[in-house]
């Protein structure tokens, strides 16, 4: 049982330095049609200097809106459970 | 190999490590500084991809929240890790 | 915590606040934004409330829930503020008012008064941040009762 165990991890080890052999080279992503929009317009568009911040509150806002869900949730699940402290 | 090569395998090195130390560990609360340094490594790690958003986040996160977080649960229970 | 624990805290704390808000402020410019920033300034309330003592922080769980609240409902409004075209439209980018100054093009440091609604969106975010994860953090100390060692 225990080499069933040692096996399968290397299994998943080989298969994981494949994917890395396998991949793209390293800091050249594949070309998508977004980025250069993005790069080029979000000055404009948006009216800021940091395109990363325009990307997360402007072009996809509806991202940052479940994200702030998320985190509302997370908020109300710990004051359910711990609500005991504040009586 | 540059300059930029070498700091970038030795801080993945050292994430490896901190990681490893915080499984390995069984005082929980040296677990838990083991992690947190692994957490600021690699956040140095996102700093060097250039993604320094990022590596904001990870540092305000998981370095110092996620350590303030285990070291009060740790205080409200055990220290040490049973078997 | 210890008086060495504290007197680091109470020299580091404010300078840790004050980069956080500065992270907030200026997150349409420079690297960081709403939820980095608030992460930033969380961790220095989380640091003064455990070197301090959770018993003394008591009173301020009420405020964090009407800050948390304040937030999100500022960011929805914010999204809302451009349906006239579509949800979160910015409507407020280059129209010479309220953060609508026009952005010289090509790489700038940039202007302050720039990005129309995403320094409020930031500002609402980090609110909600910074209550919600300081709020996360008093509850489990507050949890099981005080000891203060």
């Amino acid at each position: 049982m225990k080499w069933v165990r040692v096996g399968a991890l290397l299994l998943v080890v080989g298969l994981l330095f494949g994917a890395a052999a396998w991949m793209r080279p390293f800091g050249r992503p594949s070309l998508a049609e977004m980025d250069a929009y993005f790069i080029q317009k979000a000055q404009a568009e948006a009216g800021a200097n940091n395109v990363v911040t325009s990307v997360v509150f402007d072009y996809r806002g509806f991202d940052t809106l479940g994200e702030a869900t998320v985190l509302f949730c997370a908020v109300v699940g710990v004051a359910l459970v711990l609500r005991r402290v504040l009586r | 190999m540059t300059l930029w090569g070498v700091l970038q395998v030795i801080t993945l090195v050292l994430i490896v490590a901190g990681a490893a130390l915080a499984v390995w560990l069984r005082d929980l609360l040296a677990a838990v500084i083991a992690l947190a340094a692994a957490s600021l490594l690699l956040s140095l790690e996102f700093y060097l991809l250039q993604a320094p958003d990022v590596a904001i986040a990870e540092a305000g996160i998981g370095a110092a929240l996620t350590t303030a977080i285990y070291v009060l649960a740790i205080r409200k229970t055990r220290r040490k890790e049973e078997e | 915590m210890t008086v060495v624990v504290r007197t680091v805290a109470r020299i580091i704390a404010p300078m840790i606040l004050a980069f956080g808000g500065y992270v907030i402020m200026h997150g349409h410019l420079t690297p960081g934004g709403g939820f980095q920033g608030g992460a930033v300034a969380a961790s220095a309330l989380a640091l003064l409330a455990i070197s301090f003592g959770f018993g003394r922080w008591k009173g301020i769980k009420a405020p964090l829930s009407f800050l948390e609240d304040l937030g999100a409902l500022a960011f929805v409004a914010l999204g809302f503020l451009g349906i006239g075209y579509t949800f979160f439209r910015n409507v407020l980018a280059a129209s010479g008012g309220l953060f609508g100054a026009p952005v010289p093009p090509g790489p700038n440091p940039g202007l302050l008064e720039t990005g129309g609604t995403l320094p409020l969106m930031n500002w609402a975010v980090g609110l909600k941040v910074i209550a919600g994860l300081g709020s996360v953090v008093l509850l489990l100390g507050l949890f099981g009762g005080e000891d203060d060692r």
